[in-house]
């Protein structure tokens, strides 16, 4: 059985040979590049001092080489846009260190420099001749927006302003993916999960926009908040623009990449918090569900892609409805957050969707647990979401700075003992 | 009186230039500015803090209530006199941990606890322990409240207790943490006197802290 196969079978809701595993195919499901370098010394992968490229510059992810997926057995792979978060391509490596001190390599675009605090400024496109869009304090591991936000005249405001980046896809773009999605589909037995951009509305992490060099419109996070409220009309009018600009893009899109793609990462937008949802579910119901109907229901019409969405937090109030609104994947399954407890939610919603998380707390168990401790969640967790399929085992978001090597590899050690079935 | 309960109600309802308007009206009528915290503000963003407890308002609409909130205290705090800026609760070092830059919990705490009629020493975020603890030997804080977001910075919070016990200032505040991962039961192993789960709690732990 192949690793997509296999990933197509827990889809459908049925049990294959294992639990199918992902590490690293999106922005939301891999691994701070500190830790993997530690991953790869501790496997003995590579000499020591040799450097592991930083493929997303923002959360400062790694790459997860060939060599890495099959030690691990990983499952999944990733097809995302050609430009980073900071707007400039993976391409042209360099040598970098980061603060922990591990030789890591970045793109060429990837221009710093240091503050007056000792912390490091990242610019848009690496572009140090306009204001720096992001910064990684001093001693720390990931970059920060840093908020760009112009005087707000609402008298003013235009639609356009906040569509800047949802425009129609380039034919540079669009050749890439093709280009990808072919090598990745013929190179590699696995799945492919996808991230086309420009349909997660109103993703907090995408509103400052750190790739661009001048951002207008509503940029700061506190004022995007609120203006979901106040602006309601002008917050509703860049989604259906951009719902529009969206479905037009995944036309081409899918005419380039065709069924290759196993599942599409429609939406990224956090609605949870640790307690409860960020928004009402009148909110969600009347703002983001019909967009995200429109989306999922264009590609259950028109593909065999899966929809996948990215919510932390607690969103237990809000699942039936990212169900009834198409989505058929619900990622990272934040259990330490409130109401999200795995029983019940395998029990009320493992028929309807696939959960692509979970399998150990990030928060807790991962960073500050024993070996055993995490082998102990691991094995459970794996218990609970994997009956009947509609599991693909990863942590509850990306794997963090700092986590101690020993739990890494007892994590991975305990999904190849305890993930084969039958369980 | 019908003022404070409008006043009261334009809060709740985040009409900020309503609450500045209102509380001007309050000062020419006559109330003292430290008035009107009681008599309006402490009330009105109660009713919002159980809103929130009770699933009415989320975190837009607390935002919202919040600013309005300020309009009124923007034009309270500079009026107060002698030591009617910290009574009756008290002097509170807010900020985000070193090494976080993650400030929207805090800066809806802060709010919060200023509109609780806390005295707000907001120092923002990535702050080292040496800076809160000269900040609340120069403000005579009686609280500290710190927020993380992550599992990399909130290991930071323990340094703070630390420095605060080796400057001698560990009896004069009590230390309230907060944040995503932050528990009750890492609050207490690591010397913390309160965890605050949302805002809310947050407040009600301020005050039970500055009473006890």
């Amino acid at each position: 059985m192949t690793s997509r196969e296999r990933v197509q079978m827990v889809l459908k809701h049925k049990e294959p040979d294992h639990v199918p595993l992902d590490l690293g195919a999106s922005a939301v499901t891999g691994m701070q590049v500190d830790t993997i370098y530690r991953l790869r010394q501790a496997l003995r992968l590579d000499e020591r001092g040799t450097p592991v490229k930083v493929t997303e510059p923002y959360q400062m992810l790694g790459e997860i080489k060939p060599d890495l997926m099959e030690a691990l057995g990983v499952d999944v792979v990733g097809l995302g846009k050609p430009a980073t978060m900071f707007g400039f391509k993976n391409e042209g490596w360099k040598p970098w260190t980061t603060f922990e001190g591990t030789p890591v390599l970045v793109p060429e675009g990837f221009n710093t420099e240091p503050d007056a605090n000792g912390d490091i400024l990242m610019y848009p496109e690496g572009d140090k001749s306009v204001p720096a869009s992001g910064r990684m304090p001093k001693g720390g591991f990931y970059f920060d927006s840093i908020m760009r936000q112009p005087p707000i005249d609402d008298d003013a405001l235009k639609v356009e302003d906040n569509l800047e980046e949802f425009g129609p896809i380039t034919d540079e773009d669009l050749d890439y993916f093709r280009r990808e999605a072919e090598r990745l589909s013929t190179e590699t037995d696995k799945a492919i999960l996808a991230n086309f951009g420009g349909t997660a509305f109103g993703d907090i992490a995408l509103v400052p926009a750190p790739w661009l060099k001048h951002p207008k419109g509503i940029r700061d996070v506190e004022e995007w908040y609120i203006s979901t409220v106040t602006r309601r009309d002008y917050v509703y009018k860049i989604f259906e623009r951009q719902c529009e600009i969206g479905i037009k893009n995944l036309e081409k899109v899918f005419a380039a990449v065709g069924n290759r793609v196993t599942a599409v990462f429609v939406s990224g937008t956090d609605f949870g918090q640790q307690n409860g949802p960020f928004i009402s579910l009148k909110s969600y119901r009347d703002l983001f569900k019909p967009f995200h109907q429109e989306v999922n229901n264009w590609i259950h019409k028109n593909t065999q892609w899966k929809c996948f969405i990215h919510s932390c937090g607690s969103v237990r109030a809000l699942l039936p409805d990212f169900i009834e609104a198409g989505f058929d994947i619900i990622n990272p399954v934040q259990c330490s957050a409130a109401g999200m407890a795995p029983e019940e939610l395998k029990k009320e919603y493992g028929d309807g969707v696939t959960f692509w998380g979970g399998g150990v707390d990030t928060q807790r168990t991962l960073p500050f647990g024993t070996p055993e401790e995490v082998r102990q969640e691991v094995c459970a967790r794996l218990k609970i979401f994997a009956r009947s399929g509609g599991y693909v085992f990863n942590t509850t978001h990306n794997v963090q700075a700092r986590i101690p090597v020993e739990n890494v590899l007892a994590m991975y050690e305990t999904v190849r003992e305890c993930g084969q079935y039958p369980l | 009186m019908a003022l404070f309960e409008n006043l009261q109600q334009a809060i709740i309802d985040g009409k900020a230039p309503l609450v500045k308007e209102l509380t001007q009206q309050a000062l020419s009528e006559g109330t003292k500015p430290a008035d009107i915290f009681p008599k309006a503000i402490v009330p009105a963003m109660d009713e919002v803090g159980r809103r929130m407890r009770d699933c009415e308002f989320f975190i837009p609409e607390v935002l919202i209530a919040a600013r309005a909130a300020r309009a009124a205290t923007d034009i309270l705090r500079p009026l107060l006199v002698g030591d009617e800026a910290t009574r009756p609760a008290g002097t509170v070092v807010c900020c985000t941990i070193k090494g976080d830059l993650h400030d929207i919990g805090k800066n809806i705490v802060a709010m919060m606890l200023e509109s609780a009629g806390f005295r707000i020493v907001d120092l923002g975020a990535d702050v080292s322990p040496e800076r809160i603890v000269e900040a609340v030997r120069e403000h005579h804080a009686n609280l500290v409240a710190m927020s993380a977001l992550l599992t990399t910075t909130m290991v930071n919070m323990k340094a703070v207790i630390e420095a605060l016990a080796a400057a001698g200032l560990r009896e004069q505040v009590k230390v309230m943490v907060g944040g995503a991962p932050v528990t009750e039961s890492w609050a207490r192993s690591i010397g913390a006197d309160g965890y605050g789960k949302d805002a809310p709690a947050a407040v009600d732990l301020a005050r039970n802290l500055v009473a006890a």
